[in-house]
Formats: C-alpha cells, sequence, structure tokens
C-alpha cells in the first residue's frame, strides 16, 4: 500500500483528503504544522508522496519542502503543495524549493486522485 | 452534522476569533506584515474549510473578503478604520454563517443575506474596485505576457495540429515526476497524432547520469483545447523544461525560430519535423533559407533564445531571481524564531475528558482505602508499595486535572472587541490593558466566567468610567482605562476588572439600599459592606437604564453565577479613583489536596491550600475567641460548637490558621490527621443553605467527611475581628 503524507494547519482540509485518500486505498500520515512534520521526516517516516500546504503558519510549506528536500531519504519523494487561486504566484518559489507539482483548493476527489497518480510511479 | 462539518465549525470559529484579534492588532500597527498575513490566512483556511465541506454560501462570502484582504496584502489598498470596521463587521456575518451551517439551515434567511449582500457590496465597491491604490501600490503587475515570436516572411504552414516541442531538464526525475506521465496526460486533451523521442542530449555512457532525465519530445498534436490548456499540461514541469508550443497554421518563420532556439542540431530537427509532419520537406527548405538570409540576426536569435526561454519560462526565470529567493528565506527565518513554536495540539471531546476525571476520582478514594488497610495489616512491604501507588495516584490526578486547564487569555481577548465597540456606541475612549492572559483555570469554569465578566467589563465602562468632558474636568486623562488582569493567590484564582472611572457612589448605595429594604437606615456599615450591596438582588442605581448594562440582569446574578462556581466576587472602590471588581475562584471544580481534621468521630476537610499553619491551643486562651499569633490577633471558631458535635472537647485542643483572600483565621479542631487528596463530591440540594459547608469527600475507610467553606468561616470570624483587635489591645496594655 502506499501511503501519502499529508500536512495542513486546517484540520477540515485535512480530515477531508484523508478520507478520501483512505478511500482510495492509500495509507495517510497526518501533521498539523510542518515542524510536527519535519521531525517524522527526520524519524525516517516511510511515505511515497507528500502533499503540504503553503500558508502555514510557524513554518510556511515552501521552507518545509526545502528542509525535507535536504534529507537524503526523500530526495525522489514526489512533493506536492495545497494551492489555491490566490497563491499562484507561489507555484514558482515552490517549485525551486522542490516541489513536484500541486492541486488548487478545493479540488474534487477525482482532480485530487488523477494528479497523485500523475506524479507516483 | 458529519464529522467534517464539525470540525470545520470549530475550527473556522478559532480562526474567527484570531482574525479578529489580528485585525483589531492591525488597527494599532496597520503596517505589520505578520499580522496581515495571519489576517489573510484565517479568512482563507475558512474558505478553504467550507469549500470541503460544500458550503457555498460561506464560500462566497469569504471569497469576496479574501480578496480584500490580498489586495491589503499586496498594499494595494492601505487599512484604516472603516476598513477595519468593515471587516469586523465582516467577520461577525461569517459567525453567523457558520451558526446557519450549524443550524443545518440550507441557506441563511432573507435578513442574513442581505446583511451579507449589504457587506460584500461596500467590500467590493469601496476596496475591491480599482480603489486608487495608496502610497505603498506597487506600479501595476508586472505584465508576463509572452512576446509571440514575430520574424517576417514566410507563410503559413499547412497543418491542423499544434506543435510541441518539448525538452525535459536533468533534474526532472529528480524531482519526482515521470515524463512519460505528462503524455499521457496530455493525450487526455486531444490526440497525439506523430510523436518524435529526441534523445540527443544524452551522453556517451560513462558521462551518463541514470538519475538524470535526457529525454525531449517533438510531439504534433491534435486538439481543441487552447494554448493556455496545453501549457497547463506542462505546468508541473514548467521550470524544469523547455517548452514551445506553436498553434495550428502557425507562420513558417515561427517554426523556423523554434528551430533555431532549441539545443538540437538545426538541419536534424528540421528532419524531425518534417517526420512529424509538422513541415513538409520544401516548408522547411524555404524556412531555413529565408532565416540564413539575414545570417547575424540568425546568430542573434539562437543566443537570445537560448537564454531567455519563452513563454511562462520567462516569468519563472524572472520571478526565481535567487536573491529574492535568498530574502524570502530569511524573511521566514525571522518570523518563524518571532513566533512561539505552534504546540500541537489533540481535539478530544470534553465529556471524555470528564469521564477520565470521574474515573481518577474514584482511583483515589480507592487508593486511599488501599492505603489504609496496608497500614492496618502492619506488613512493611505492602506499605511501602501502597505509599509508591498514592504517590502516582497523586501525580496522575494532577496530569488529569492539567488536561482540563486552559489559559483564560483566549476569553480575555474576546474582550478588545467588546471594549472597542461599546466604546464607540457609548462615545468614550476606553483602552483595555490585559494581563496574566497565561493563568490557568478549569476549562468548565472559563466556559461559565464569560457571561459576568462580559457584565463587569459594560458596567465598568457604561458606569464606571466617566465621559471624556467629565475627565478632562476632573484632571484626569480623557481617555478611561480599563484592566483585566488574572492571577493565582493562595489555592485560588484571582479575576479583575480593574477601571480608572468616578468610583463607587457610598451615599447613592446606602440610600438606594435603605428605599430597597436592604438595609435599615441608621445602619453602619464598614465602605466594603456598602459597596458590596451592589451585589444584592433587585439593586441598580442608575434610574436610566442603558442599552447596555442594565439589561435586566442585575450584579446579584453575577454574584449567583460566580458563587455557582464556589467563586467569589467582590468590590473595592476609590471615589473619583475607580473601582476594582474582584472575582476570586477555585483552581479546579474536582479535586483537591485537602487537610484532614477530626473532631469527636467525625472528620472534616480543610482545602490545603488555604491553610497556612497549626497551633496548638493552650487550655489558659480557650475562653476567648482569638488567639495572639505572634502579636496578630487570630479570631477562630470553634468547630465543635458551630456543628454542635455532641461530647466535650478534649484537654488539647489545635488551631489550623486558614488564609482566605487576604484574611486569616482558625479553625479550632480535635485531631489533626494529615495531608488527604479529595475528591469533592457536591452536597445535596437540601444542605446547600447550610453556612460553612462546600461539599463532602469519601474517605479511605468509606466513610463521608464534609469539605469546609474556609470563606465563610474565614468571613465569620473577619466579623469579629475588629472587636477582637480593641480586646487585644486592651489586654497588652493591662499586662
Amino acid at each position: 500500500m502506499k501511503t501519502i503524507f499529508l500536512v495542513d494547519d486546517s484540520a477540515t482540509i485535512l480530515l477531508s483528503i484523508s478520507n478520501i485518500l483512505a478511500k482510495a486505498g492509500y495509507g495517510v500520515e497526518k501533521a498539523g504544522n510542518a515542524a510536527e512534520a519535519l521531525k517524522k521526516f527526520q524519524a525516517g517516516v516511510k511515505v511515497d508522496l507528500l502533499i503540504t500546504d503553503l500558508n502555514m503558519p510557524g513554518m510556511n510549506g515552501i521552507e518545509f519542502i526545502r528542509e525535507v528536500r535536504k534529507l537524503p531519504n526523500y530526495r525522489f519523494m514526489p512533493i506536492l503543495f495545497l494551492t489555491t487561486e490566490s497563491q499562484q504566484s507561489k507555484k514558482v518559489e515552490a517549485k525551486a524549493a522542490g516541489a513536484s507539482g500541486w492541486i488548487v483548493k478545493p479540488a474534487s476527489a477525482d482532480e485530487l486522485l488523477n494528479t497523485i497518480k500523475l506524479v507516483m510511479r | 452534522m458529519d464529522e467534517i462539518t464539525t470540525v470545520f465549525v470549530t475550527e473556522s470559529r478559532e480562526q474567527l476569533a484570531a482574525l479578529e484579534a489580528a485585525l483589531l492588532q492591525l488597527e494599532s500597527d496597520p503596517e505589520d506584515d505578520d499580522t496581515l498575513n495571519a489576517v489573510f490566512r484565517s479568512a482563507h483556511t475558512i474558505k478553504g474549510g467550507a469549500g470541503v465541506v460544500e458550503c457555498d454560501f460561506i464560500v462566497a462570502f469569504t471569497h469576496v473578503v479574501e480578496n480584500a484582504l490580498d489586495k491589503l496584502r499586496n498594499g494595494e489598498i492601505k487599512l484604516n478604520v472603516d476598513l477595519v470596521a468593515l471587516l469586523l463587521a465582516c467577520s461577525d456575518h461569517i459567525g453567523n454563517l457558520l451558526g446557519v451551517l450549524e443550524a443545518g439551515t440550507p441557506d441563511p434567511d432573507a435578513e442574513l443575506a442581505a446583511e451579507g449582500m449589504a457587506l460584500l457590496a461596500r467590500l467590493q465597491r469601496d476596496w475591491i474596485d480599482d480603489k486608487p491604490a495608496g502610497g505603498l501600490s506597487r506600479s501595476g503587475p508586472p505584465s508576463p505576457r509572452e512576446e509571440p515570436v514575430q520574424s517576417s516572411g514566410g507563410g503559413e504552414v499547412e497543418t491542423d495540429c499544434w506543435h510541441i516541442s518539448l525538452r525535459f531538464g536533468p533534474d526532472v526525475l529528480r524531482n519526482g515526476m515521470d515524463p512519460l506521465s505528462f503524455l499521457r496526460y496530455l493525450a487526455s486533451i486531444g490526440r497525439i497524432v506523430r510523436l518524435e523521442t529526441i534523445a540527443d542530449a544524452m551522453p556517451d555512457a560513462d558521462a551518463m547520469d541514470p538519475e538524470a532525465c535526457y529525454l525531449g519530445f517533438e510531439i504534433s498534436f491534435a486538439s481543441t483545447a487552447d494554448k493556455a490548456a496545453i501549457e497547463r499540461v506542462f505546468d508541473f514541469v514548467s521550470d524544469d523544461c523547455t517548452l514551445h508550443i506553436l498553434p495550428p497554421h502557425s507562420k513558417l518563420a515561427d517554426y523556423v525560430s523554434l528551430v533555431l532556439a532549441l539545443p538540437e542540431d538545426t538541419m536534424r530537427l528540421g528532419e524531425i519535423l518534417v517526420r512529424v509532419g509538422a513541415l513538409t520537406q520544401s516548408e522547411l527548405e524555404a524556412g531555413l533559407r529565408t532565416q540564413q538570409e539575414p545570417g547575424e540576426t540568425a546568430d542573434d536569435t539562437i543566443g537570445g533564445a537560448q537564454q531567455t526561454p519563452l513563454g511562462e519560462i520567462l516569468v519563472d526565470q524572472q520571478v526565481v531571481q535567487p536573491e529574492l529567493v535568498e530574502a524570502a528565506v530569511v524573511k521566514q527565518k525571522q518570523v518563524q524564531d518571532k513566533k512561539v513554536a505552534e504546540s500541537r495540539l489533540i481535539r478530544i471531546q470534553a465529556d471524555k475528558l470528564d469521564t477520565l476525571i470521574d474515573l481518577v476520582g474514584e482511583l483515589v478514594i480507592a487508593g486511599a482505602s488501599v492505603h489504609l488497610l496496608a497500614g492496618k495489616s502492619g506488613l512493611g512491604d505492602l506499605v511501602e508499595a501502597s505509599s509508591l501507588t498514592s504517590r502516582l495516584v497523586e501525580s496522575i490526578r494532577d496530569a488529569a486535572l492539567q488536561l482540563r486547564m486552559v489559559q483564560i487569555g483566549e476569553t480575555f481577548n474576546r474582550f478588545n472587541r467588546v471594549v472597542r465597540d461599546v466604546s464607540l456606541e457609548l462615545g468614550k475612549d476606553i483602552e483595555l490593558a490585559i494581563s496574566g492572559g497565561d493563568t490557568e483555570l478549569d476549562k468548565s469554569m472559563v466556559e461559565k466566567i464569560g457571561d459576568p465578566l462580559m457584565h463587569l467589563v459594560r458596567n465598568a465602562m457604561d458606569h464606571g468610567i466617566e465621559a471624556p468632558d467629565v475627565r478632562v474636568a476632573n484632571g484626569k486623562p480623557a481617555r478611561g482605562r480599563l484592566e483585566l488582569n488574572a492571577y493565582h493567590d493562595s489555592g485560588s484564582i484571582v479575576i479583575e476588572v480593574v477601571d480608572d472611572g468616578g468610583g463607587l457612589k457610598r451615599e447613592r448605595i446606602i440610600a438606594k439600599a435603605v428605599e430597597r429594604g436592604i438595609i435599615q437606615p441608621g445602619q453602619t456599615l464598614t465602605d466594603s459592606e456598602i459597596y458590596n450591596l451592589i451585589f444584592e438582588a433587585g439593586f441598580s442605581t442608575v434610574e436610566q437604564v442603558s442599552n447596555l448594562s442594565g439589561r435586566g440582569v442585575g450584579m446579584d446574578v453575577v454574584r449567583r453565577n460566580i458563587q455557582s462556581l464556589r467563586g467569589t466576587v467582590d468590590v473595592s472602590s476609590t471615589a473619583g479613583e475607580g473601582s476594582r471588581f474582584a472575582i476570586r475562584l477555585p483552581l479546579t471544580l474536582a479535586i483537591i489536596d485537602g487537610f484532614l481534621v477530626g473532631i469527636g468521630r467525625a472528620a472534616y476537610v480543610i482545602p490545603l491550600d488555604s491553610v497556612v499553619e497549626c497551633i496548638e491551643l493552650n487550655q489558659g486562651e480557650d475562653v476567648r475567641d482569638y488567639v495572639n499569633l505572634r502579636g496578630e490577633v487570630l479570631p477562630f471558631v470553634r468547630l465543635r460548637e458551630m456543628f454542635e458535635v455532641p461530647g466535650a472537647a478534649p484537654p488539647r485542643q489545635n488551631v489550623v490558621v486558614v488564609q482566605y483572600a487576604g484574611l486569616k483565621a482558625g479553625i479550632v479542631v480535635d485531631q489533626l490527621m494529615g495531608e488527604f487528596q479529595t475528591v469533592i463530591k457536591p452536597l445535596g440540594s437540601i444542605f446547600r443553605h447550610i453556612k460553612g459547608i462546600g461539599g463532602s469527600t469519601i474517605l479511605g475507610s468509606g466513610e463521608v467527611a464534609l469539605i469546609l467553606d474556609v470563606q465563610a468561616l474565614v468571613k465569620r470570624c473577619a466579623a469579629n475581628a475588629n472587636q477582637g483587635a480593641e480586646r487585644l489591645q486592651i489586654e497588652s496594655v493591662t499586662r
């Protein structure tokens, strides 16, 4: 089973996306902020894809994936970030930090799963 | 409501509170980017969540608010008092909408909807639609429009297909992207007519890096999709690939520019284009010929195109200037260091916690019984083991109770808004100072203290603090000051509402109390007693009931609410300088450390927090109701007398010295039995009226012990204190 790591400061988003993913047969790891997630990564959590929010209090998504990419085990893990139309300009910055792609939220379950399939081999 | 909606409503309410707090902060410091970002994020999170739970009316409303905030964040509009007021109103409206969602109604009612429309209209008209930018605005958005490759010469190429030239960058695989997946995705919006794989970038085997991507594609693509849609397919790799898209029927010259812009050998590419079907052989030859004629321009095109690729890639590269990214990183670091790391939180239902606390209470009682039996058994090992268990149970108890403790700061912060709104309404200028927001108290108390506190605050603003002109006339600053303080004081939590207004009117209170028959005319009372009359039922000194504090709810209700939390409320006041309302609450409602004392065969518990010391009552001293405690008058009560316990007092009695709200008193008991963890069980309603008893508990032996209400006992003693002090003075003179 493929495991997806989900990071978002919004409990609503965390819950809804993890429901969709679990229903689609993915294992889900969750964290409510970047620092918490980073700890899990540093501890070597086994995941196949990371989906993270961009605008989070504390460490933001870009800073976060930059840190994740520094860890040797996660250099090739696909990373998708959750974004909204209002954050389009952030895409470039996020890509530079190591993101593979993005999901515009709110995304339908189909959009979400299709995008995930696109980046997961 | 389903689970997600519940989570959403709870979360959004928290976000609204944060949004409101941040807006108020912005009002005083409009340039604070972090706060502005926090405001934006709150609105954004609410909108995002609303989208997830498919609550369209919240999405629609919040969307416009978010737009305004976005403009604000980008410096296109400037924050002022009007905008803050409008945004606060919007925040209230979102709160109302959440209420609609919570109630399960499909849509807000007409009134609420109209209110929402009015707010949005104002927001849209005054702030979003081309509001002339303030000084901070940037000079229009950068125009990332791609420059079409315009070149003279050549006719149109005869093909109905798009032509896509795609060269993946070396990092594509490393970034976790599968080149093939893009082609699959591309195929989902049209038909790939022909496709050629370009592997020219592949180096010799020994120089090849297996992690790098050397692939490129030339694609002939039939689709009704527009260029933007095709570009979107490659969004994820936009800065990791070179992408050229030529629409159907492009000018031949465009193809030529394309060929020259691509890294592969010109002739070979030309052949590929022919093979893909984009060009015919003759078209290619014609094109290359025209291009070669103005030779040096061709060279320029190659160099220029290589360095600044077209379209989005160009934009990407413009934006990703290393300095900018670097600056952003530094900035993020600062923000991060400044903000306290957000602690990890787990949400649990409150009743699960209550069950845990109840169980811990039972555990404490059971543990006490084990400890008692172990002591009786005389087995040393068993006593030791049970002591250890008791210690652990104590830690568990503290930890469990700690779970319910929340900071009062959140409750206090709500008042920022209240004070702001009410002072506007009253035409008074009032600042609110908060201290001790990190003081913790039981969650159930935090919930219940809000209303009484609100009443006291409104009261202080309405009746306490004078109008600005009156203040100035009295030589005070025009701006009134209201304080909310919280702190710990000998086992209680004290919450104070302090104003610097005119203070309570002593004479008017007396007159009113006499009129209402609360006191007898000519009765002598201390100042403190007079001021506290305002808590008596049916007392109100203001004839004109304003729409603020006089809502038919008097101060007596405030006192009743606080008493139901086993707390007290007191007022002190200085004419012309202000008043201070102090609410005193117990730390917890469930389990306390008690001090077990005995009278005759009965046991009583005194809350340990209030115990100061224990002294022996010498036989000669017990004829009076006070002792000389190192030169201090210590009035005391005899529990034996008070509770009418039968039997004579033993020759040696003890005085437990207790303290409450700065007053000391003694409680005379027969025996001191030591500390005891006390699980508070409420008394039945028939015992409610008994003064001096606050509850009951169960001892390890299974017997019931009554918990003394120290506050009531101290008050009773204090009433005699003045008398006692006089007598003590006379005594020391006569000695």
